[in-house]
């Protein structure tokens, strides 16, 4: 392959904007909210005879009293309902070629379905049962411990699973961002099943959810079927803790996580990022693109085309409701991870030692604008957006407003940018690999830390 | 491994509407130049962006001991560099210009993909012409990529169970194929192959005639037709490349490797056993095995092995479509503290039940109930219409095999499954791989 990095900007929080010289447009949505507070959006797209259902809850991981509790309760939805136990639920669906997960990250909770639209009715009714009306049974939940226990162990085998977990917690000490969503071993086995009813019983309310649906659907129907579905859904969610913005780190660091069978050294570079409604949101996605969200970033000329240190070197900024991170990361084989590493940063220094010349911002901005319909191209994809728009609270408007902000930036705004948005001091360090190898390397970039791969 | 992340790798390309897919075949238009070169177009106006997938008829089944690895290694070389736009310009105007690309190598095949919007595809075809007409090797760029090449290599062994392990398994199912070897070759070929190996393999196989080009998009079929024939039409052909004639010899006999990996928390299972080519009629029957057996937490495996016995963690079937007869795949990771033994003879159980009692009529529906639906999933992207179209062109002679395939599932009955998986889940047909931290040495051996 050659690069890895399409799926590596797929998985990053990019820009959801649009308009593309006027001729590609977010297609019209409906929004409504029901008596009881449920935020409905509907959008209809019938190229294919496909419906995506989305059930989101704007709670997430910050609000664990234990490590992995959003994570398990989002997964023991699937578990079956008062109605249906596990194999029949995953039978109904899956003998019509449903799809179904349930999933929660730091701010939201996730339930996602896919499936045709002749099946629309009986897959709602699935879903509506799921979020209101789940088994939470104590026989089933043991035995998704067991399970989500075993994919943890098997995670720390791949430093590439495990790092930003490290960073965020290197990061964001003492921040609620600092959470690990997965969990642990030990955080996960204290979990038991009434842990999971109680973040249900907080935050799975209407008040606090969207359901959207969208693809090949007549929307005034399911204004109908929602209304009957849902109607009778009750209760408020509890009051959220106030969370604050995350402070700036006040010295450099290096977390060293020793893998002692590592063959190569994986690395992040970075410090405090934005949050997801900063007015400069677009215009930084488009000064990072230079540094290091494409092929011919500087990053990855630098480390990959020039030096041939790595397969893939970039860069990202992932935001959240009260803040964010920026990291640059690649990995590189053990003898090289110094060079790789003053390389990266002496890369980065070039945004304020160089700047950003015309030509190249002209270049990337003809980039985010091109690649900008096809990340929007799927009832799935739209799907995805409305219930980031209801997380976040933005609207269209951000959206509609992308190609203008896009061509609005010139070098002296990109200046600017990099000055406010970059962090250019007390940078936190990650690595991950055979610390025996590598600590009198990494420590010379900041005061080190040195812990095991778990 | 070539290709992605492996779930984009599981076969995707099947499906049971006759009405869905007659839709399209109407709308796939092909025409093919003087120098051989086909194109098949599909005009897509649902977003106003394009691509073009260059699909070439090289991957590591046409190597050899000394150069393996070298079609993947290949792949990276055409990227830097050719006579109009030398090193970086490729992806330096492609990006400027609002495109983006990748590409992908596998046992069979090399595959470029552009992504554009839709008026560029001009700039698109004149950037793929020059790199095809006249790339320009330059030595140093060699020797930087020999760098990439090895970290794609080590980061791939670093971070995937799967492909460390499936390197050694290919490597005992296979002794007389090229499908013995990884598609990203051994470490001393990386290391060692030479400028003239690689000015050989651009005459032999990036020839118009050994390639088909797949565009999608907003495009119109008589202007992708006039922009291929200025740009790629006067690109001479070349000789055909020499046919691969090495038949394996049938396997009589079970085959074994095990793995050492200080951090693997639990033993990973790869079952590998011998089956036909896709143009074989069995294909449409052993890839609905595959379904039954591990797609969906229905199927036989994760149902009994993962829910009810709770011996695996993970478990999944691998069936790629293949030019020659090659391997169907069977993964698991075995729960905490479960053995490798003992999984394995869980697995062994699952495959005898089929063996022995068969399938049941409600486990076709579900797989092909299921297939429609991927099929519209590949269909809701002009990037998966263009990688369905040009996937069934290269594995089964003619995209219009796409429209058979309806009818090919559709055929498969509870018997046919029976006896495909009595003719090919033997063990004697079998290559079983085991990776785990325990070094396979110790004190009552040697």
């Amino acid at each position: 392959m050659k690069t890895i990095f399409k799926t590596l900007i797929a998985s990053a929080a990019f820009a959801p904007a649009l308009l593309w010289a006027g001729e590609f447009t977010l297609p019209a949505y409906e929004k409504h909210q029901l008596d009881n507070g449920l935020t409905l959006y509907t959008l209809e797209q019938h190229e294919v005879p496909l419906v995506d259902l989305v059930l989101v809850v704007k709670s997430g991981a910050v609000l664990d009293d234990k490590p992995g509790q959003a994570k398990l309760t989002a997964a023991s939805l699937l578990l079956g309902t008062q109605a249906l136990d596990k194999a029949a639920f995953e039978s109904k669906l899956e003998f019509v070629g449903a799809t179904i997960t349930a999933d929660a990250d730091l701010e939201s909770s996730i339930l996602s379905a896919s499936f045709a639209s002749k099946d629309q009715a009986m897959v709602m009714q699935l879903v509506r049962d799921a979020i209101l009306t789940p088994a939470f049974d104590q026989d089933e939940f043991d035995k998704l411990k067991q399970r989500y226990t075993a994919t943890l162990m098997q995670k720390t085998e791949s430093p590439k699973a495990v790092i930003k977990d490290y960073f965020n917690d290197l990061l964001f000490q003492g921040h609620a961002y600092s959470a690990l969503v997965d969990g642990s071993k030990d955080s996960v086995e204290s979990i038991g099943l009434q842990d999971l009813k109680d973040f249900h019983q907080a935050w799975f309310r209407p008040d606090n959810a969207a359901l959207i649906v969208t693809g090949d659907i007549d929307s005034k129907k399911i204004k109908q079927q929602v209304q009957a579905l849902f109607a009778n859904w009750q209760g408020q969610a509890k009051q959220k803790p106030l969370l604050a913005k995350p402070s700036t780190p006040t010295k450099t660091k290096v977390l060293l996580v020793d893998k002692p069978d590592a063959i190569e050294s994986t690395f992040m570079i970075g410090g405090p990022g934005v949050d997801r409604n900063n007015p400069d949101y677009v215009a930084i996605q488009v000064v990072n693109t230079i540094l290091g969200g494409r092929f011919t970033s500087w990053l990855n000329d630098e480390l990959r085309v020039n030096a041939g240190l790595t397969y893939g070197a970039r860069s990202q900024f992932d935001s959240l409701g009260m803040g964010g991170s920026f990291y640059m990361s690649t990995f590189t084989k053990t003898e090289t991870t110094k060079e790789a590493m003053e390389l990266a940063l002496k890369t980065y220094n070039k945004l304020w030692s160089q700047g950003i010349d015309a030509a190249t911002l002209a270049s990337a901005k003809a980039y985010v604008k091109g690649q900008f319909p096809p990340k929007y191209e799927t009832s799935g994809q739209l799907a995805n957006l409305l219930a980031e728009m209801f997380v976040y609270g933005f609207d269209e408007n951000f959206i509609n407003s992308f190609s203008v902000k896009v061509n609005s930036l010139n070098t002296e705004k990109a200046k600017d940018i990099i000055h406010h948005y970059f962090p250019r001091e007390n940078l936190q360090t990650v690595v991950v690999g055979k610390a025996d190898a590598i600590k009198d390397a990494v420590a010379t970039f900041g005061e080190l830390e040195q812990r095991s791969i778990q | 491994m070539k290709s992605t992340k492996f779930g984009a790798l599981l076969f995707f390309i099947a499906l049971c509407n006759p009405l869905g897919a007659m839709a399209m075949k109407d709308e796939v238009q092909s025409f093919q130049l003087k120098n051989g070169m086909k194109f098949l177009v599909l005009e897509d106006r649902s977003i106003p962006n394009a691509n073009a997938y260059l699909f070439w008829r090289v991957g590591s089944r046409n190597e050899y001991p000394g150069i393996t690895g070298l079609s993947h290694f290949f792949e990276h070389m055409m990227f830097n560099g050719a006579k109009k736009y030398g090193p970086k310009e490729f992806d330096r105007v492609m990006e400027a210009a609002g495109g983006s690309n990748n590409a992908y190598t596998n046992e069979n095949l090399t595959v470029y993909t552009d992504w554009f919007p839709a008026e560029q595809l001009d700039l698109m075809f004149e950037l793929e012409a020059d790199r095809i007409a006249h790339l320009a090797i330059d030595p140093q760029m060699v020797e930087s990529e020999r760098g990439v090449v090895m970290s794609e290599r080590s980061t791939g062994l670093e971070n995937s169970n799967f492909r460390a392990i499936w390197e050694e398994v290919k490597g005992a199912a296979f002794r007389a194929h090229p499908y013995s070897w990884s598609v990203i070759g051994h470490e001393s070929d990386i290391a060692n192959w030479s400028l003239q190996d690689l000015v050989d393999y651009h005459k032999t196989y990036y020839a118009p005639n050994n390639a088909v080009v797949v565009v999608a998009g907003d495009v119109e079929f008589e202007q992708v037709k006039a922009l291929a024939t200025k740009h790629f039409g006067p690109i001479p052909a070349q000789q055909q490349p020499r046919e691969i004639h090495t038949v394996e010899p049938e396997q009589k006999g079970e085959r074994r490797v095990y793995l050492h990996k200080a951090s693997v928390s639990s033993p990973n299972i790869m079952m590998a056993f011998h089956v036909p080519s896709a143009s074989h009629p069995d294909y449409y029957a052993l890839s609905m095995l595959a379904d039954i057996l591990a797609t969906g937490k229905t199927s036989r495996l994760q149902q009994t092995l993962v829910f009810d016995k709770e011996l695996a963690s993970n478990i999944f079937a691998y069936f790629p479509e293949s030019i020659d007869p090659n391997l169907f795949y069977l993964y698991a990771v075995a729960a905490p503290n479960v053995s490798a033994q003992t999984l394995e003879q869980g697995i062994i159980e699952e495959l005898q039940k089929i063996k022995q009692e068969g399938v049941a009529q409600e486990e076709l529906v579900k797989i092909k109930n299921r297939k429609l639906v991927d099929f519209y999933r590949e269909m809701a992207t002009i990037n998966g219409k263009a990688n369905t179209i040009g996937t069934y062109e290269m594995y089964f002679g003619d995209y219009r095999a796409l429209f058979n395939a309806p009818q090919a599932f559709d055929k498969v009955t509870a018997d046919d499954i029976k006896r495909v998986a009595t003719t090919y889940l033997r063990k004697a047909n079998r290559t079983v791989g085991v990776l785990a931290a325990q070094e396979d040495s110790n004190e009552n051996d040697l």
